[in-house]
């Protein structure tokens, strides 16, 4: 069974989809829910259990988040990352625009903490 | 009938309050207020970068308060939800953002010394603090992650961050943050 998991918007969660046949994470929108943890529990055991992450690509396309969601996206990504250390090749976009400043600045942050796998800013 | 509503509500014209709130912090609630909030930033023409300062500080504000605050409304006898005030104030295009919330006595000094600490950095240092903190609540799983919460109010205010604690009773103390942003 592979895993599939995917979850509309609310006013403040964001929409996710994690498609493990395809190899594909996109997490759009914005998160700011009180129980950060709780909502993102499913998809973080599977991470955390599952490291043949060859080839994965995760569309990271937040518009803002609060800081609980901003540590469990650097647990996220520091997973991701020590995954590509041990020769997994993923890549992370990390998208936003022009004015979204804060956005902007924490991709940054996050970047250059990730040393193995590919992280690109994405500006549209 | 509570006999001073014109009171309050003349109050909230001499502060120039935009919103004010208090009572329980239930999710939705928060949520509801967050909409109001954009909602008047909307018609302010604001950058998206200032409007998202005060909609974050508000946001890690709600957070703070439902993590200390002690008192509650009771749900059943296990659990309760967490009460706090929030005033969104705006004058010449500086927000305010201001919290208030009773907690335990025993944890002021760890939030004041927090700010006090915070207050002292200009934003280079606070973005590279932001980031040391991320890294070890990295390696501690079961942190709530409090600390960064405050950091990111710091990062985002234009000015030290404001507070006062006030005794509140046995072994109580109220305790209002100001934020000013923009």
């Amino acid at each position: 069974m592979t895993f599939y998991f995917e979850k509309e918007k609310t006013g403040s969660t964001p929409y996710v989809l994690v498609d493990e046949g395809k190899k594909y994470i996109n997490i759009k929108g914005e998160s700011y829910h009180e129980n950060v943890i709780e909502f993102f529990k499913e998809v973080n055991d599977w991470l955390n259990d599952y490291t043949e992450l060859d080839g994965f690509v995760f569309d990271c396309e937040m518009l803002y988040f609060n800081s609980s969601t901003a540590k469990l996206l650097y647990n996220m990504l520091m997973h991701m990352d020590d995954c590509a250390a041990k020769g997994n090749k993923i890549t992370v976009n990390w998208i936003t625009t022009q004015d979204n400043d804060i956005i902007i600045e924490c991709g940054e942050d996050f970047q250059e903490d990730m040393s193995n796998l590919t992280f690109n800013i994405v500006i549209n | 009938m509570i006999p001073n509503m014109l009171e309050y509500y003349n109050s909230t014209k001499k502060y120039d309050v935009d919103i004010i709130y208090s009572g329980a912090l239930w999710a939705d609630g928060i949520e509801g207020l967050g909409v109001a909030l954009r909602r008047h930033m909307e018609f302010e023409h604001m950058t998206l970068t200032a409007s998202q300062s005060v909609f974050s500080v508000f946001i890690e504000q709600m957070n703070n308060m439902l993590m200390y605050s002690a008192e509650k409304v009771d749900v059943d006898e296990h659990r309760g939800v967490p009460k706090g005030a929030f005033i969104l104030a705006s004058k010449d295009k500086v927000y305010i953002a201001q919290s208030g919330n009773v907690m335990k006595t025993e944890n002021a000094e760890l939030v004041r010394s927090r700010i006090d600490h915070l207050n002292s950095m200009d934003k280079q240092e606070l973005r590279k603090y932001y980031k040391e903190q991320l890294r070890s609540e990295n390696l501690n799983p079961e942190s709530k992650g409090a600390g960064i919460g405050l950091i990111e109010i710091a990062k985002r205010a234009s000015a030290p961050i404001e507070y006062e604690f006030i005794p509140y009773g046995e072994g109580l103390t109220f305790f209002t943050m100001c934020v000013k942003i923009g």
